[in-house]
């Protein structure tokens, strides 16, 4: 993931459980995924970013 | 390059209650944090803040809340403790933001009337903590028998070990604050082994 403000790649330090909220979660979680949201923070400019990911084991 | 620019570690007052004690304890420990070195600090009244209850979580999020809790690297949250508990709308308001929190410092002050000083409201604090995605310090502050504790008209402790008790805290804070900005920016997550 690259920094929104300057663009460097951020630092990927960190990938939190969390419950499914969209439908799309859901389904996934229910297939034996598990939904994450992974954050980052830039080591050039401190911005800090997350995003909602689903990972899939099965 | 490290970021070695001050940390900011704002000061939640957990409460909205007429007459609330914990605004005294709060103040203290604001003020004793903001003469901290490298730190900026500044209180988080949730009794001045839109508490919307039409909805919950992130989707009542208060954008300057969330704003505020993305540029902090660590957290000091005083709770009193009412029938054993947090404030609920203590937890209303945390639970308002996520990713905000991730891998930053928090450290609890328990704030009570009687002579447990909040210990209670800490331990079931503790784990709410830990499931928004914050790291919390062994250290606590304890304000018991809050209103000798603090005097009415300075505002001041009336018991000195109680600023050193509070001292150590705050280190514990910043360090654990520190190290992990640090950690956020340079130190990724490993792999998965083969």
């Amino acid at each position: 993931m690259n920094c929104p403000k300057c663009g460097a790649a951020m630092n990927h330090h960190a990938e939190k459980p969390v419950e499914p909220i969209t439908p799309d979660e859901e389904r996934r979680a229910s297939e034996g995924g598990i939904v994450i949201v992974e954050a980052h923070r830039c080591p050039r400019c401190g911005v800090e970013d997350a995003r909602r990911v689903t990972l899939s084991y099965v | 390059m490290p970021d070695d620019s001050p940390l900011y570690i704002p000061v939640i007052l957990g409460t909205v209650r007429q007459g609330r004690m914990s605004e005294r304890a709060a103040r203290a420990v604001h003020r004793q944090l903001a003469r901290w070195p490298n730190v900026e600090t500044e209180l988080i009244d949730i009794a001045a803040m839109p508490l919307r209850t039409d909805g919950a979580g992130q989707d009542i999020k208060d954008p300057a809340f969330a704003a505020q809790m993305t540029r902090a690297d660590g957290l000091v949250i005083v709770a009193p403790e009412y029938n054993r508990a947090a404030p609920g709308l203590l937890k209303h308001v945390l639970d308002t933001c996520l990713k905000e929190y991730i891998h930053k410092a928090a450290g609890i002050v328990g704030v009570s009337a009687g002579p447990w000083g909040g210990t209670r409201v800490i331990e079931n604090l503790l784990p709410v903590l830990r499931e928004l995605g914050l790291v919390c310090i062994f250290w606590d502050v304890n304000f018991a028998q809050v209103r000798r504790a603090i005097d009415e008209q300075t505002g001041e402790l009336t018991d000195p070990r109680q600023a050193e008790r509070i001292d150590k805290f705050i280190a514990e804070l910043v360090w654990m604050s520190r190290t992990l900005r640090h950690g956020r920016e340079q130190v990724a997550l490993e792999p998965r082994p083969a």
